[in-house]
């Protein structure tokens, strides 16, 4: 018997055939000038013209049903388009989070008349969301939220405030973890609920948040009296914290967990052809063997859940590997790069450099911190 | 994969469970060889899984195989399985009869002396001469045994050819890359085997084990360093099916496995100094002792790792070749596993 459980599966000609059309589009692009690349893009580099782009190409809400707008595609052709759009460091952080789950919890959670509204606007790249789980007092004690929602007729009452919300200022909804009643004694994870709120609504102020690099694409997120309607409330009353953490373990494995600084290796191995050394031949073979092995990981866990299996301690195990290695990524481009004297980097090497090294602390924070990723490894192995 | 339900897996997990429990590799480090463990792995045929019907063996599966090789580093086997299996295999390649009895092998030229893995307990050893392109069977008798250089007690001794003749030999287009495919990939199926079981024993003992009045593994300090080596474990269980599957895929041309043998060699070897220490760090002094198992794993995974050339030579190597490579091509091997030899 073994303890972890991966399956190794061969490459699909028509997942290939999907590959090779994403690599033509992002070339062209690219070469039009109409992106830079940049690491972390998922993240922090979101152009909604882009996004439609990608809309328009069918590559957004690939996994659901046509008649919400999706392409009733597999979450394997998924991974594909996010693996390649990753790989080009390209400007998908606008559409990235609702394709990712925001969609799938409407599917599950949603009305008719919401599915219908909202999925098709999310495939054609043009609706975008943020995460409302961080707060002042709530970072990795998540249980700790102390944004209320207070029931009223026919809807609820939001009064609080968010924190780090990516992308809360260019979107059009945010999905919150709120607090619908009081916590029971010490057992804080009842009375949580998850909140679909439509940020144009009145009582509502976003306000950025510079990063250390002059970049604002986070945000503070208040709520003052904001009044949502019945229906916004997704899943259970109360049944809020379930709801998250089962998500989040699903999303720990995804190509975004380890491939976010592959641009700056990349790049780098462009401007090294032909004039690498034997100490740079070293690293680039570790690095290769960490990535082809992430790969692995990331693709076997992404078939088991297409099946419906969800290897829960594989997933925890992917994020915190993966996030080590996209901090690896950087630092040993970076010694590699000491084969060519840096006044010979070209432009776009400088940039992505100096943009991956600024970026970097946060791979090991957010989607919950490597402390809390091993605390969940440490229970799932029988130590707490 | 590595497939530990198939028919061969099982039967070798079951002779080892049976023929080689806790006290047993203790037993055989203190000079009594497990003989009976060897004689039903060998009258079950075991040793020929990979051996072809046309030289009386039974052409196993290589999933299920590789599944009786981790039950093997699992019991962390007194007896030269794997270097059987990996001798046999490469007597069949060039349509030689199997070896009669135990076996380990070589890669080198007809050097004056090879280091031979497990030399210590294997009867025969298959030499691999790439320069003349021969493959040739020879009795160990003449090893020079040199058990207490070894960091483990499958270690190496050494062999002096000059002055012996092959008992058989015959000429082979088998490329030396098809041969370290396989190797690698063995060392990698054993080394994945070895850290998971030494996990076990860690996560069981932390549990056991109390002080400042609760058991160690209350301690975050003790979870987290046992989540990180988990996490290592998994990676290497990962490289090791990944290895094993690109052999199983290129039975006509293992050649083309070698890229993914060699990736799981550099992370399964750059591996084992991540889990080794914290699996040690969390047994105290106890873990240091003879009489305690964890050396049983820790100290073949620093004797594998070292196999066939350190994770730093094929890091290196790895990194020659991708360096030929354009970017475009390296990343289709990332992310397929179908790499090109450059
Ligand atoms: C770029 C970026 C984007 C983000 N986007 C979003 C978003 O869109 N939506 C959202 O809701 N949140 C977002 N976050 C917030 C992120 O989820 C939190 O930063 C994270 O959960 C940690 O919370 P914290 O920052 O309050 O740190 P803290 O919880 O204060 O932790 C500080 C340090 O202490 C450690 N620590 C805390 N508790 C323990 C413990 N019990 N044992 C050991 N160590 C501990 C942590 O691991 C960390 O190293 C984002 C963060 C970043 C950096």
């Amino acid at each position: 018997m073994q303890r972890f459980n991966f399956p190794v599966i061969q490459p699909d000609p028509a997942l290939e055939e999907l590959r090779g059309e994403l690599q033509r589009f992002l070339k062209t692009e690219r070469d039009e000038g109409n992106f830079k690349p940049e690491p972390e893009c998922w993240m922090a580099s979101a152009d909604p013209e882009f996004s439609k782009k990608m809309g328009t190409r069918g590559w957004i809400g690939l996994t659901w049903s046509s008649q919400y707008g999706g392409h009733d595609k597999t979450a394997l052709e998924r991974y594909i388009v996010t693996e390649e759009t990753l790989r080009a460091g390209a400007p998908v952080g606008a559409h990235w989070i609702a394709d990712r789950q925001h969609a799938p919890m409407l599917l599950k959670h949603g009305t008719e008349e919401q599915k219908l509204d909202i999925l098709p606007r999310i495939a054609a790249g043009e609706c975008y969301f943020a995460i409302g789980l961080s707060e002042p007092g709530a970072g990795s004690d998540l249980a700790n939220v102390n944004t209320r929602a207070e029931k009223v007729a026919n809807g609820w009452k939001i009064n609080g405030q968010k924190i780090w919300s990516s992308g809360a200022h260019i979107s059009h909804y945010m999905v919150a973890l709120l607090r619908t009643s009081s916590a029971d004694g010490r057992n804080r994870h009842v009375g949580l609920s998850q909140i679909m709120i439509d940020l144009s609504l009145p009582g509502v102020t976003i306000k950025p948040i510079v990063d250390l690099s002059g970049d604002a694409h986070f945000n503070e997120v208040y709520f003052e009296d904001v009044i949502v309607s019945d229906d916004c409330l997704l899943g259970d009353e109360g049944g809020g914290w379930k709801q998250v953490t089962g998500e989040l373990a699903m999303e720990r494995s995804g190509p975004e967990r380890f491939l976010s600084s592959y641009i700056t290796l990349e790049t780098a191995l462009w401007q090294l052809s032909g004039k690498m050394g034997s100490d740079s031949h070293a690293l680039l073979g570790k690095l290769i063997a960490n990535l082809r092995t992430l790969k692995g990981m990331s693709w076997a866990i992404a078939n088991l859940l297409d099946q419906g299996v969800s290897p829960e301690t594989e997933a925890a195990l992917v994020k915190d590997l993966g996030n080590r290695l996209e901090n690896d990524l950087t630092l040993q481009a970076r010694a590699m790069l000491n084969d060519l004297p840096s006044d010979q980097w070209s432009p776009d090497m400088r940039r992505i450099m100096n943009i991956g090294v600024l970026r970097s602390p946060p791979n090991t924070l957010r989607g919950g911190t490597t402390e809390v990723m091993r605390g969940i490894t440490a229970r799932q192995l029988g130590l707490r | 994969m590595i497939n530990t339900d198939g028919m061969v897996a099982e039967t070798a997990a079951k002779i080892y469970t049976d023929l080689c429990g806790r006290e047993v590799p203790h037993q055989a480090e203190a000079g009594e060889y497990p003989q009976a463990l060897w004689d039903a792995l060998q009258e079950n045929g075991l040793p020929l899984a990979w051996v072809g019907e046309a030289n009386g063996g039974f052409g196993a599966d290589y999933d299920e195989t590789f599944g009786a090789i981790w039950a093997s580093a699992q019991a962390a086997s007194p007896v030269p399985f794997a270097e059987t299996l990996i001798a046999n295999w490469m007597l069949d390649r060039a349509g030689l009869a199997p070896a009669n009895g135990s076996a380990s092998f070589a890669l080198s030229g007809r050097t004056p002396s090879a280091d031979i893995p497990f030399g210590m307990h294997a009867d025969k050893i298959v030499l691999f001469d790439e320069t003349h392109q021969e493959i040739s069977l020879f009795d160990n008798r003449a090893a020079v045994r040199s058990p207490e250089e070894a960091l483990s007690p499958d270690g190496m001794t050494q062999f002096i050819f000059s002055g012996h003749l092959a008992e058989q030999s015959a000429k082979t287009n088998l490329p030396r890359r098809a041969v370290e495919a396989l190797i690698l990939t063995v060392r990698a199926v054993q080394m994945a085997a070895a850290m998971e079981t030494a996990l076990n024993l860690s996560i069981d003992y932390v549990c056991q084990r109390e002080q400042f009045g609760r058991p160690l593994s209350k301690f975050q300090a003790i979870q987290q360093q046992l989540a990180v080596a988990a996490s290592e474990c998994a990676a290497a269980t990962m490289a090791a099916t990944q290895a094993a599957s690109a052999i199983a895929r290129h039975t006509d041309d293992p050649e083309k496995a070698w890229h993914e043998a060699v990736i799981a060699k550099v992370q399964i070897g750059h591996s084992v100094e991540a889990v080794t220490v914290p699996f040690h760090q969390v047994h105290g002094a106890m873990g240091y002792t003879q009489e305690y198992d964890l050396h049983h794993y820790t100290r073949r995974l620093w004797a594998w790792r070292d196999a066939l050339g350190n994770e730093y030579h094929w890091s290196r190597r790895l990194g020659e070749e991708l360096s030929q490579q354009s970017p475009d091509q390296i990343w289709k091997g990332v992310t397929t596993g179908d790499w090109v030899a450059s």
